[in-house]
């Protein structure tokens, strides 16, 4: 029980916010417990953190590593909490991830946003937005290896390459009307493909991810936009870099473009750039001081989320998560 | 999102992705021993204690130690020296069989063999090797998995 510690830790701070978080993640560790024997067999961090959409990778951009510490032969699992705070909004987010043979991945997750600045939105038109209104999401994720192997093919270039898909669906609460307002769906499947590859004679890992998508903010807010927003999907790339400090420790960065769907429709309603979206970034750190226990510790920008009710603040903070594995 | 930059977004992802295998499986330069790394392990003395920490570890591993028990340490233990000595830049010929034909018998699963790396990671870290210099050894040997995991 090296791992208790540090896991409860994060538990009581999410706790305060969602007491469900701290059963579900007992829950998970009740299960997962008695599956610690079964002696999984990944190399430390090889099978990445967990990415908030609940897929294998770094912090916001899915790697083609499948998740947990199982590998060739073995059936693995890893349960995350995460939460992250931007100067006017937060987020906390949970969920496990399936990892089977080191070929196929399914994951779960869900993400509570706290979307208090959007009351705001009563000034423009009578949406009825309640005080606090959080947004919710749950994300079905499965991803599949197709080739290569990230690690052990240090004498290639050839990349880890794996595809996968995200359904998202998002619960507004009394933020539903401005979503019908924007035209936006409240569910949207991404596909992507990633490669990932471990420069290992370097100590560096590199991604780069392509995503096909229509979600705004990830999906919290919706999935494409009335006209003249852009409701079509778009490509988007992704990009993520590690050092790997030592056995235990990585640092790095990542950068993911994102689509500005809705930009147009609120510049046609006089609003200017209001809702304006903009790419996310961020430099983490990773912590593994054991196989079943990672710590990321990130910070974030998140660059302008509804520009129009946050006084057109670029949003950046810090990003917490835990995961563990087996 | 603009042209341009789906344009280049593709160009990278797809030049990391599609690399030709032939490029890749016959790069030399990555083969070879890269410089000063012999002399970072200690030579042929410090690579000779590595092996023995290495061995001794091994062997006693609960997960991996059953498949060393027909095997006598100390000619496992020069045979490795040699191995890795040449590997490193060294002055040794390593004259034992092939990475295949040894492991061709043994059931040899993918978790087997990164229990292997975990135990000359912490046999390395023993003899205070650095550890990017015990990635650069490593980037060396993983390739064997192709010749020594028999389960896929």
């Amino acid at each position: 029980m090296l791992f208790a510690t540090p896991l409860l830790l994060e538990q009581e701070t999410a706790m305060k916010h969602r007491p469900s978080l701290t059963l579900l993640a007992a829950a998970v560790l009740a299960t997962v417990s008695g599956w610690a024997q079964a002696d999984t067999g990944k190399l430390l961090l090889t099978g990445g953190v967990s990415t908030i959409a609940g897929s294998a990778g770094g912090g916001l951009t899915p790697w083609a590593v499948i998740g947990s510490n199982a590998t060739e032969g073995e059936v693995g699992v890893s349960a995350y909490a995460t939460r992250a705070a931007t100067q006017d909004y937060s987020l906390n987010g949970y969920g496990v991830a399936l990892g089977l043979h080191e070929r196929l991945e399914l994951s779960l997750a869900r993400q509570d946003f706290d979307a208090s600045p959007a009351l705001a939105l009563n000034g423009i038109a009578p949406f009825g937005v309640a005080p606090g209104q959080h947004l919710k999401m749950d994300v079905l994720g499965v991803k599949l290896r197709v080739a290569g192997d990230a690690v052990l093919d240090s004498d290639s270039w050839m990349p880890q390459i794996a595809v996968g898909l995200e359904h998202k669906r998002v619960h507004p609460g009394s933020i539903g009307s401005v979503l019908d307002f924007l035209g936006t769906q409240t569910s949207g499947t991404d596909v992507y493909v990633s490669a990932t590859k471990l420069l290992l004679a370097q100590s560096v890992l590199v991604n780069g991810t392509l995503r096909y998508t229509n979600a705004n903010q990830n999906g919290l807010l919706g999935f494409g936009s009335a006209a003249p927003g852009k409701n079509r999907r778009s490509l988007q790339p992704e990009f993520s870099v590690a050092y790997l400090i030592n056995k235990h420790l990585a640092v790095g960065a990542e950068y993911r473009f994102k689509p500005n769907n809705l930009q147009a429709l609120g510049a046609a309603a006089g609003l200017g750039a209001a809702l304006r979206e903009d790419d996310w970034k961020d430099l983490f750190i990773a912590w593994a001081p054991s196989k079943n226990l990672s710590l990321t510790l990130a910070y974030v920008d998140l660059g302008r989320i509804v520009p129009g009710i946050t006084n057109n603040r670029r949003q950046t903070g810090y990003y917490l998560s835990a995961q563990v594995a087996f | 999102m603009t042209h341009p930059r789906t344009l280049i977004a593709l160009a990278i992802a797809l030049g990391g992705l599609w690399a030709p295998p032939a490029f890749a499986q016959g790069s030399a330069a990555m083969a070879t021993a890269p410089a000063g790394l012999y002399q970072a392990l200690g030579e042929k003395p410090g690579i000779t204690r590595l092996m023995d920490g290495f061995v001794n570890r091994v062997v006693k591993d609960p997960r991996i130690g059953g498949h060393f028990k027909d095997v006598k340490p100390a000619a496992l233990k020069e045979s490795l020296t040699d191995q890795i000595c040449q590997l490193s830049g060294g002055p040794c010929k390593y004259e034992g069989a092939d990475m295949k034909s040894v492991h061709a018998d043994m059931d040899i699963h993918k978790g087997h063999f990164n229990a292997l790396v975990e135990v000359l990671q912490s046999a390395m870290d023993a003899e205070g090797i650095p550890f990017a210099q015990q990635n650069r050894l490593l980037a060396l040997l993983a390739p064997m998995h192709r010749d020594v995991i028999t389960k896929r």
